[in-house]
């Protein structure tokens, strides 16, 4: 599974953001790849889920890839609650 | 073969990748991530220094506009930019300061209750370059000055989020992250100020934002706009004669704007390359760190507070660039004008409302960002002299990271002590 994580530069967040998610999928046994970018570069990117910071998220949303809004950055288990499901429906579908 | 090896130890592109390699061999990855991993960090790296070799390309013909438009020296305050327009000269002692100035971090960490780890990459870059600049000035140099150098990284690295953090407990209502950023001290200041002065009664986050002020989150496009206007405005003021000769028979103002959007895209390569080589060095070391240091605490690159409050980073922001046009005014008076810095304004604006409105409200948002922008500014137009980057080619841009200028300027002031003068 392919997850882009965005911020509004493409370093710091998103990459915390997307070091995160791989932490979550280990725990669970999935193997995840990603890449951290920027809002600007994310519109023309292609993946399986786009996780962003809730205040770019809305500015993501107009592809066929679903978008996750993360509000608080730090607090991992928003993170697990909301992407957790999206990473387990993929691969129970064979992804 | 004696002679490449040295070549390779001497050019950042292969140091840097060589700790990539190191780091993702220490996290036991596999030989295709190793080697994607190696290669990515040194495209990564040679990318970030030609976006440099744009940025200085735009601002050699800007700064000759500006000293005959106004008959005094314009800069931009943009760390990036110089820390990668220097690496031809001193890019052995930047990569190995960077790297030694982690270890330091790492075992103070380890050894005080400061359990501090920072991560952000582009800024632990750009300060081992601050710290190589200033040492080479001193005529300080080789393995002196990365000594000294990783050392001052090192503790600056676990002190300044160890101050900043009473603050950021206060926004977040969190203690598992830091703040690290070379802002951190004038962003807590500044949102200290505003929450003394406001009211936390009136929260920012109860008001509406207008939706057009969105393309405003784009950093870029402000920017484009930003950079379009100064390079107008000065080309206005410019002589003729001078103004021809540089735009090649152009159109005077096709020619500032293009000037100005090269600027900008300069400044989008050396992102994009930054963000290229941060994304394999950045998981090294915070896998090295993990395993090092229990209970380490991440210090993170500052956006992370922005989702704690969105309206306050938008009015943070808005009101930055009031205070740094405040203090472009100002400076006109002394021997630099410090341009309006968008990056500096925007990240450091945005975190100075999300921390004034944590502690005064509405008001306190307003005013933190007015202070930030203002000082922020100020303290470029006033530190200037410390450090000269005209022998190293650069032109138009000074040094932007008001925890690294503090810092700087310690060390130039404990330098003149033992005689050691510009």
């Amino acid at each position: 599974m392919f997850i882009l994580t965005v911020c509004g530069m493409g370093f710091g967040t998103s990459l915390m953001l997307l070091m995160e998610i791989q932490d979550l999928g280990n725990k669970n046994g999935f193997t995840i790849d990603g890449e951290a970018t920027d809002l600007s570069s994310a519109k023309g990117k292609n993946a399986d889920l786009i996780v962003a910071s809730s205040e770019i998220a809305q500015e993501l949303e107009n592809n066929d890839i679903p978008v996750v809004p993360i509000i608080n950055l730090l607090d991992k288990n928003e993170i697990e609650e909301k992407v957790l499901p999206y990473i387990t429906e993929y691969h129970t579908r064979g992804g | 073969m004696l002679s490449f090896i040295t070549g390779v130890l001497s050019t950042p592109a292969f140091i840097l990748g060589i700790i990539a390699a190191i780091g993702l061999i220490a996290l036991k990855k596999s030989g295709s991530d190793i080697i994607k991993g190696t290669l990515k960090t040194i495209f990564g790296f040679i990318m970030l220094q030609q976006g440099a070799n744009i940025i200085v390309s735009s601002l050699v013909p800007f700064s000759q506009m500006f000293e005959s438009a106004f008959k005094l020296t314009g800069v931009i305050a943009e760390d990036n930019a110089i820390a990668a327009a220097v690496q031809n000269v001193l890019g052995t002692e930047t990569s190995l300061i960077l790297v030694f100035g982690f270890i330091v971090n790492v075992i103070l960490a380890r050894i005080t209750k400061w359990k501090y780890i920072f991560l952000t990459g582009h800024m632990m870059f750009s300060f081992a370059a601050t710290m190589a600049i200033v040492f080479d000035q001193m005529g300080i140099h080789g393995w002196k000055a990365i000594l000294l150098g990783s050392l001052i990284q090192g503790i600056s690295s676990v002190l300044f989020p160890a101050l900043a953090q009473p603050f950021v407990r206060k926004v977040t209502n969190n203690d598992s992250v830091g703040f690290g950023f070379w802002g951190s001290s004038l962003v807590w200041i500044s949102g200290w100020i505003g929450g003394k002065l406001g009211n936390k009664e009136h929260s920012a986050e109860n008001m509406n934002v207008p939706k057009q002020l969105d393309f405003l989150k784009e950093m870029s496009i402000l920017m484009g706009i930003v950079m379009s206007i100064i390079y107008l405005v000065t080309s206005f003021f410019v002589d003729t004669k001078l103004m021809n000769e540089l735009s090649g028979g152009q159109n005077i103002a096709l020619f500032a704007i293009m000037q100005a959007f090269t600027f900008v895209v300069g400044i989008l390569v050396l992102l994009q390359g930054v963000r290229m080589f941060l994304g394999e060095l950045v998981p090294a070391f915070k896998g090295i760190s993990e395993k090092l240091v229990p209970g380490a605490k991440p210090a993170l690159d500052i956006p992370i507070f922005y989702s704690f409050a969105p309206t306050a980073t938008t009015i943070g922001f808005l009101f930055a660039l009031v205070g740094g046009l405040g203090a472009t005014l100002i400076s006109t008076m002394l021997p630099v004008v410090v341009l309006p810095s968008v990056i500096g304004l925007f990240f450091m604006g945005g975190a100075a409302g999300v921390f004034g409105n944590a502690m005064g409200g509405r008001r306190g948002a307003i005013i933190a960002g007015v202070v930030l922008g203002f000082s922020f500014q100020m303290i470029v137009a006033l530190a200037y002299p410390i450090i000269d980057l005209s022998d190293y080619g650069i032109s138009g841009l000074w040094f932007a990271s008001t925890d690294a200028i503090i810092v700087a300027l310690l060390i130039r002031l404990i330098g003149s002590l033992f005689g050691i003068t510009i």
